[in-house]
């Protein structure tokens, strides 16, 4: 238990600080930020001197920061300029979009890199492992941003699946089972994107920490045992190796999180990435802000997760915490 | 050995591959901003060696493309006229390496343009831009691992050789770094600044803030191998002879930080030169007109674009062999370093 | 004149007298109470000027610690440290570095304290150029005489550390240590991951070092044989303590310790091997 009660705490640690970084920007930046707000035609002059109070942009900064922070835990991350309205209802629909395609593709990543990297650990050095390898070296090299744009190309030629938005047009008047269906049409093309991004690092990382364990003495006394060798794999292997790949699951979201950002710009996903780029374009800075903290506090989830996972799955941090 | 001779090919490819984006003006055949109002997209032209008659042509050739008849973006090759291919031939005034004054092309026509990639919107030459464009890409990506590794290692070397609470509190603030999704924090600290500056301004503060994002991981890096080194026994020796705290970090610790450091080197170019051509990609990165490989990229937002041009994407591939250059490199790197003992015990980590 | 008030005043001033010597550690964690560990509890005992104190333990009775805070590398808790007839304990950074240069360390692995990125030479002029009172020419001398001492041959000196041997990577780090002319010299295990014939070796030079330098030894080991060998005097350690001192002989015939026995019952011994077995 100690142990999940240290991770809990340094999962809110990250969360304070992001906060605290997020603060500074806003806070640090007013004063010019609200001068360029007046010089804005678009903005009523009395939204202006309505933020400025709100900002209490003369009171001391840790004053500011607390009651910044009560705000933003009441729901309340800002106002939109751009969009003439709060800043958080409109970023829980985009984030929801955002976490629907991360959540999938960390799935499908995951359930492709295990089975592949565990067989190209057991064929360590065969033909079949060394192809492998040269398969994810390529992909590793292509930018996330050739291979997004290279499968769009090759999407919008063949034209056999859509390529842009999260929905057709007639998407309302579709019955549910056929919402679904268009749902993961659309879904098709940016999962793959993302997929494909992240597989070789994962694909990597399995096969490696696999093939060390592969070579610990319980194993081969194991087989020695004459159990057979899926079971070996899957049961024994796999579970040993587990640790270093629980650790790599936290960081992959990371990895798919900030990749997601670029994916839903280029193949017009209705998520945080366009969302985010139209901000701050049209210096729309609570949005931006808004984003970053959502996505952090989704970061620090998904590390939280991989940690629970660890505690479930190795019971040597299980026995030392519980014998503290 | 081996790990050496590797190494050794790595270093070389990569030289080649900088010297061409380096030497940019000498390889490109035109200016990267001379626009051809008469010829936008046009489609890439292909090398000749045999022409329609059926003769052989030592000198390779090329046909200028024309308009089909009755199209308005649709071009055929001008099969009547084969314009042999000259090389070493003047062209374009440029500056070699940025300062000497240069008119000497590779290769060139005489009559008229070669778009070996074709052009884009304006009728610019794509292998010039994406040639030039590499200088501000790449540029970027030496500079900003500069910035994050000349930071890192100061933070590292502080909180590693001070310890107590300066070290805590550095590392639980690289803690904080490394855990915030780092592109997302690119964006909100480019929200701040203003988006529409000059190229030059816009480079510099793109590489600043690229530069200072990502200096946790390395900052990490160096203290532990500053902690490890404080304690080796060659350290502590030379602190029986009377050395100073500065001559020690000098003379035998800043030494032990090198490999690590060239290791993130090789890592950290190629990330962050995919950071500028996204942000450039974005709209967020360096201006039109000077070219980026991002912003060579960024007509591919629109559909028609997408479309109808397909060679508009292929500066997107330029960058694979970089990244694989750089990727052998800190893989080569890394083998190296397991040599030593104390820095295999840093990538165990 | 230093050197003449020593050699007259031998039998009268010791080199070096610790006083009640105590080091401790605090491990503090985050949560809750913080860890002490007592690495020497009162610590005393004196070196007269050319002989050799052995100071013999089990591996965490406190022997290496003892040996950084002599070689004024580590400051202690409380205690005195008297070297010359001053007490060096208190002293500020700058004149520590003076000090530190009279007592020299060798330590137990010759590999790790040469550094593996440096020559032979690089490593041995070191010492010399940070006392900065030599030119080009003197530090070559002075090289060339030292490896002289210890038994290397000067092509030695364009080869990096990790070329030699075990037992000449230790002559290399005595001859850079003897550049330095110590007074005292503190041999921390520098013996122990060494070959047995090398050993001898460099045991060997060690006592010729001794006789014709007039050196003084403080020997840290846990090999009581070898510190029998050497010494002239024995102090047993345990847990921060010196629980037992004396010449060899009466450590080795008239053991008062049960960890001098113990000790003692690890030492190989040839025709008697039955009586260790049956204190075991």
């Amino acid at each position: 238990m100690r142990y999940l009660v240290r991770r809990l705490g340094h999962a809110f640690f990250l969360l304070a600080g992001a906060s605290v970084l997020a603060f500074l920007f806003t806070a640090l930046a007013p004063g010019t930020y609200f001068d360029e707000m007046r010089l804005n035609p678009q903005i009523a002059p009395e939204t202006v001197a309505a933020l400025r109070a709100q900002y209490g942009v003369d009171k001391p900064l840790p004053l500011r920061y607390a009651s910044w922070l009560n705000s933003v835990l009441h729901g309340d991350m800002g106002f939109s300029f751009a969009y003439n309205g709060p800043v958080a209802p409109l970023l829980v629909v985009r984030a929801r979009n955002t976490l629907l395609l991360t959540i999938t593709s960390t799935l499908f990543a995951w359930a492709i890199a295990l089975p592949l990297g565990v067989w190209s650990a057991e064929r360590l050095g065969r033909l079949s492992d060394r192809l492998l390898s040269w398969g994810t070296a390529v992909l590793l090299v292509i930018p996330d941003l050739a291979l997004a744009l290279g499968l769009l190309i090759v999407a919008v030629r063949s034209g056999s699946f859509p390529t842009g938005g999260m929905a057709s047009v007639d998407f309302e008047t579709l019955s549910p089972a056929n919402k679904l269906r268009d749902l993961a049409l659309h879904m098709i093309l940016p999962v793959t994107a993302l997929v494909l991004s992240t597989l070789p690092l994962l694909v990597r990382h399995v096969r490696a920490s696999v093939a060390d364990v592969l070579d610990a003495p319980f194993l081969l006394a194991a087989l020695g045992h004459g159990i057979p060798k899926r079971t070996l794999l899957y049961r024994y292997a796999l579970p040993a190796a587990a640790n270093p790949l629980i650790s790599l699951f936290g960081f992959s979201i990371g990895v798919l999180l900030s990749g997601s950002l670029l994916i839903e710009v280029v193949m017009s996903w209705p998520g945080l990435g366009p969302l985010l780029l139209e901000a701050i374009l049209a210096r729309d800075l609570y949005v931006v802000i808004g984003g970053m903290l959502f996505s952090t506090f989704f970061l620090v989830g998904g590390n939280l997760f991989a940690d629970m996972l660890l505690y479930w799955a190795d019971p040597r941090i299980r026995a030392e915490s519980n014998a503290r | 050995m081996r790990v050496r001779r590797v190494l050794t090919r790595w270093l070389v490819t990569l030289g080649v591959l900088h010297g061409i984006v380096g030497f940019a003006g000498f390889f490109a055949p035109y200016d990267p901003v001379e626009q051809d109002r008469k010829s936008p997209y046009l489609p890439p032209m292909r090398f000749h060696l045999i022409d329609g008659q059926g003769h052989f042509h030592a000198r390779p050739f090329v046909y200028a493309l024309k308009l089909r008849e009755g199209s308005f973006d649709r071009y055929v090759e001008n099969t009547t006229e084969p314009q042999p291919v000259r090389f070493f031939m003047k062209g374009a005034r440029y500056r070699l390496l940025g300062f000497l004054p240069c008119r000497r092309h590779l290769f060139g026509l005489e009559n008229t343009r070669i778009y070996l990639l074709g052009t884009d919107a304006y009728g610019r030459d794509q292998l010039s831009r994406l040639l030039f464009g590499g200088q501000v890409s790449l540029l970027a990506g030496l500079l900003g691992a500069g910035i994050t590794l000349s930071i890192g290692l100061c933070i590292g070397a502080v909180a590693g050789s001070f310890g107590g609470w300066r070290d805590s509190l550095l590392m639980r603030l690289a803690e904080l770094f490394m855990a915030l999704p780092w592109l997302y924090v690119l964006f909100a600290i480019r929200a701040f600044l203003p988006l529409a500056v000059s190229p030059l301004r816009a480079f510099f503060l793109i590489i600043t803030v690229i530069g200072i994002v990502g200096w946790a991981r390395p900052a990490r890096l160096v203290r532990g191998v500053v902690l490890s080194a404080k304690e080796r026994d060659f350290v502590r020796a030379a602190r029986g002879f009377g050395a100073t705290h500065g001559y020690l970090f000098r003379r035998h610790i800043l030494p032990e930080t090198s490999s690590v450091l060239l290791t993130q080197a090789a890592i950290l170019i190629p990330q962050y030169v995919l950071a500028e051509m996204t942000l450039s990609f974005l709209g967020l990165g360096v201006p039109e007109p000077v070219p980026s490989w991002g912003n060579l990229l960024s007509s591919l937002q629109q559909y028609s674009v997408l479309v109808s041009y397909w060679w508009i994407y292929l500066p997107a591939l330029a960058m694979v062999p970089f990244f694989l250059g750089y990727l052998g490199l800190a893989s080569s790197l890394q083998e190296r370093g397991a040599a030593y003992k104390i820095e295999s015990r840093i990538w165990g980590i | 004149m230093k050197v003449e008030a020593t050699a007259t005043g031998k039998n009268v001033h010791p080199l070096l007298k610790v006083e009640n010597l105590v080091k401790r550690y605090t491990k503090r964690s985050l949560a809750g109470t913080p860890e002490e560990l007592l690495a020497l509890d009162s610590v005393s005992f004196t070196i007269s000027p050319g002989t050799t104190l052995a100071v013999v333990g089990e591996s965490g009775s406190g022997k290496s610690t003892l040996a950084n805070c002599l070689a004024c590398l580590e400051s202690p808790t409380s205690g005195n440290i008297w070297f010359e007839g001053k007490d060096i304990v208190k002293l500020e950074e700058r004149a520590c570095r003076q000090v530190r240069r009279q007592i020299q360390l060798i330590f137990q692995d010759p590999a790790s304290s040469l550094n593996p990125r440096w020559s032979a030479f690089e490593v041995l002029v070191e010492p010399l150029i940070l006392q900065r009172k030599f030119n080009r020419e003197e530090i070559k001398k002075r090289v060339n005489y030292w490896l002289g001492r210890v038994g290397l041959s000067q092509d030695i000196v364009g080869r990096s550390p990790m070329e030699l041997s075990g037992g000449q990577r230790q002559r290399l780090a005595i001859a850079r240590a003897l550049t330095l002319e110590p007074k005292l010299l503190i041999l921390d295990e520098a013996l122990s991951a060494l070959d047995c014939s090398v050993q001898a070796q460099i045991a060997n030079l060690l006592m010729e070092l001794q006789g014709s330098l007039g050196m003084t030894y403080l020997f840290i080991t846990h090999d009581l044989a070898m510190a029998a060998h050497f010494a002239d005097e024995i102090a047993v350690m345990d847990r921060g303590r010196i629980v037992e001192q004396g010449p060899p002989n009466k450590i080795f015939i008239q053991p008062e310790q049960e960890t001098t026995r113990r000790l003692l019952a690890a030492v190989p011994r040839i025709g008697r091997g039955d009586q260790s077995a049956l204190e075991r």
